[in-house]
């Protein structure tokens, strides 16, 4: 009975443990000169310490068990001062250094020139994404990164309540936001593809539930989707949930450019039927993933700071959520 | 010497564990003999009497005792408490001007004449019998659960009652209703088919507003151009017990459905009064209270009152402007508490009342206090949509 829960425990433990295998989310992918130098890093480390570990246990064992010459040799002075002081002191320096060329990596990224311009702001518990054009406009949106490929992406981390941190594994390493300060981020993606990134600092309630997606698209697919997400809402075919949108005070809070929304404290939603995933990576993007959104939102993501809004009909609900998913 | 009187302690202690014992036997056998006579007609023997009333008061004024008394407006709260009494109290305790009725009079205890008895009790142990009422006497707590603000209406009441004369008595407790008591003279053909008219618990003019007078105290609120969904929803939140009020809920459980709907739609359409100018608020209080109307507060993630309060807000949420001051506060400070949290829409302005400092949720009252419908109208929030 005992061995048999065990076993299940033991079971479940290995696959949660593979489910960190997926790439998506996986500092292991490497998908970027950035995180596959991290990934070297991390195997260079790996194999350097089991063999370190092997050596260690090969000479206490021969300390405890071996022939009695051996032993001696081991006990002499030249032995401990090349074992216990120069071999470390050589190996943890030339690791240190290396590691600062990593860093360095993201340094040489820093001077890249016409670095695509990002602002990530962190909020409980969702991301204000900011894309800076290079006329000096900006363009808001929430809760997705769109980057193209090939080129330096420059990212600034700030916070607008607590400590957060910005990790997209497959990137790159993760940074604090930290209330008071802009920190800066380097990454090039190097082919298309959808990953996933999360708040890696704990930051209240709903902290497991801060994740997001991060597209990165061909350079010329990345131009046409900023263009768009530039652009005003469309005007609503039907007008019944765009006045539901507006009379039970969703403007309040969210905006939705190109109408009387503009709200500013929760998420931008003048594009969000485009996005991949709805409550900061938490539901899919489509209409019945607004209905249960709106209606059940303080259940699924529990202690989020949008109020209950457990007021709509079925036929309300129904056509704010079509008038959302209809935002693209 | 110590040791012999514990050595008697001892033997004598299987005594008293008998003694006791027999005692709780006795206490049954003569609970289930049943030859105490509980009969209200029998009354209490003079011990008797006297032994419960030290406990009644000596519970009275030891509870009371943690009672914080809040600062008392009470020219604003005695109509209100007034028009409670008449509806609610009356019946036993007697009104001014009346004799103790006769039925409730053989209850025992028998309800006590507060005019004679409302002065020998303190501020505090008023409140705290309002509120929580006592035990075997027919004394009910407050129906409003956690809605103390509204116990210390009748508690003003209660205090300048024994001084009032019982005309004064009618005009505050009939309020805007007042006018039926005046015609004094009914037939005998009148009353011998449908009674002496009288005022009933559920006349709204006793309190709200009428096409000629505003609400008869600031903390009620007024009623008149609200619209019908929203007139609706409370009547039916009170009647269900989710809103708490221990004014409101009693009347909203003697209205039936269609009842509710018809007050609603003449309430809809009852014109609202010309406002009577806001108290003064100094000039960077009401630009707070504007700026939290029009823009809200993102820093604390305050959005505008008037995103879901403006002109095109849903029917089943609340016009603000022009409701009192003093109305607008306490019902902030009951969403703060978390008391309207039931309800789906109370849910929602709980969550934003709570982000609300003290000095922001005073000016915004002060600023709607001070809006009358005619200015708000024409507000940016106002304008149709695109």
């Amino acid at each position: 009975m005992m061995t048999h829960t065990i076993k299940k425990m033991l079971c479940l433990m290995i696959l949660l443990a593979l489910a960190g295998c997926d790439s998506r989310q996986s500092a292991f992918s490497g998908l970027g000169p950035v995180s596959s130098r991290i990934t070297l890093l991390i195997w260079i480390m790996f194999t350097g310490a089991a063999l370190i570990t092997v050596f260690i246990c090969a000479l206490m064992a021969i300390s405890i068990a071996g022939p009695a010459g051996w032993r001696q040799k081991l006990t002499t002075e030249k032995n401990i001062v090349w074992g216990g002081i120069v071999f470390p002191i050589v190996v943890l320096t030339a690791l240190l250094i290396y590691g600062f060329l990593i860093l360095n990596a993201g340094g040489t990224l820093a001077q890249a020139e016409n670095p695509v311009r990002i602002s990530v702001v962190g909020e409980q518990w969702w991301w204000r994404v900011i894309y800076r054009h290079d006329d000096g406009h900006t363009t808001e949106s929430a809760n997705e990164l769109r980057i193209p490929t090939g080129r330096p992406i420059e990212i600034e981390l700030s916070t607008a309540d607590v400590i957060h941190s910005f990790w997209i594994p497959a990137y790159a390493g993760k940074i604090d936001m930290i209330p008071g300060r802009t920190n800066i981020l380097h990454l090039v993606a190097d082919k298309p593809g959808i990953v996933t990134g999360q708040c890696a600092e704990y930051c209240g309630g709903a902290h497991a539930l801060m994740s997001f997606y991060t597209v990165a698209m061909a350079p010329a697919d990345y131009d046409a989707w900023l263009a768009k997400e530039r652009m005003n809402a469309k005007p609503a075919h039907v007008l019944e949930g765009e006045q539901l949108f507006l009379s039970a005070g969703c403007a309040g809070c969210h905006t939705v450019r190109g109408t009387r929304a503009d709200g500013k404290i929760g998420p931008d939603l003048t594009h969000v039927g485009s996005r991949l995933s709805l409550g900061a990576g938490i539901l899919p993007n489509t209409t019945e993933g607004f209905g249960k959104w709106i209606s059940r939102h303080q259940t699924i993501k529990p202690e989020n700071l949008m109020p209950p809004f457990d007021i709509f009909s079925e036929n309300e609900l129904q056509s704010l959520s079509v008038y959302l998913n209809s935002l693209e | 010497m110590a040791k012999p009187v514990k050595r008697r302690l001892r033997k004598l202690l299987p005594w008293a564990l008998g003694l006791f014992a027999g005692g709780i036997v006795l206490v049954l056998v003569i609970a289930y003999s049943g030859i105490f006579n509980i009969a209200a007609s029998a009354g209490h023997p003079a011990w008797m009497e006297w032994f419960l009333r030290l406990g009644k008061d000596r519970s009275v004024i030891v509870n009371s005792q943690s009672v914080d008394v809040p600062e008392l407006d009470l020219a604003g709260l005695v109509p209100l408490g007034a028009a409670h009494f008449q509806g609610g109290c009356a019946t036993c305790h007697r009104m001014p001007g009346q004799v103790l009725n006769p039925v409730y009079d053989q209850m025992l205890p028998p309800p006590p004449d507060l005019q004679t008895h409302a002065p020998m009790w303190t501020r505090e142990q008023l409140f705290w019998m309002v509120r929580h009422g006592i035990q075997f006497t027919g004394m009910p707590s407050w129906s409003g659960h956690d809605r103390d603000d509204e116990v210390w209406a009748v508690v003003a009441f209660l205090e300048m009652m024994p001084s009032m004369k019982a005309e004064d008595y009618q005009t505050y407790a009939n309020g805007n209703a007042g006018a039926i008591s005046k015609a004094q003279n009914y037939s005998a053909n009148e009353i011998a088919s449908q009674g002496r008219p009288k005022i009933s618990l559920s006349a709204c003019d006793r309190c709200h507003d009428t096409s000629h007078a505003p609400p008869t105290s600031p903390y009620v609120p007024s009623l008149g151009g609200q619209d019908k969904a929203y007139l609706q929803r409370a009547l039916h939140e009170y009647r269900r017990d989710l809103r708490q009020s221990g004014f409101m809920e009693p009347i909203a459980v003697e209205l039936d459905d269609e009842d509710i709907n018809n007050l609603a739609d003449y309430y809809a359409s009852l014109k609202v009064l010309a406002g009577k100018p806001a108290r003064s608020l100094s000039s960077e209080g009401a630009g707070l209270g504007r700026q939290l109307a029009e823009h809200g507060d993102l820093s604390r993630k305050i959005p505008a009152c008037l995103s879901c309060h403006g002109a095109n807000k849903r029917p089943d949420y609340p016009r603000l402007d022009g409701q009192s001051e003093q109305y607008l506060r306490q019902q902030l400070q009951v969403l703060q508490r978390g008391v309207r949290a039931k309800t789906p829409h109370g849910a929602i302005m709980t969550t934003i009342a709570k982000r609300l400092t003290e000095s922001q949720a005073k000016a915004v009252a002060a600023f709607f206090a001070g809006q009358s419908s005619t200015e708000y109208a024409g507000h940016k929030a106002g304008e149709g949509l695109r």
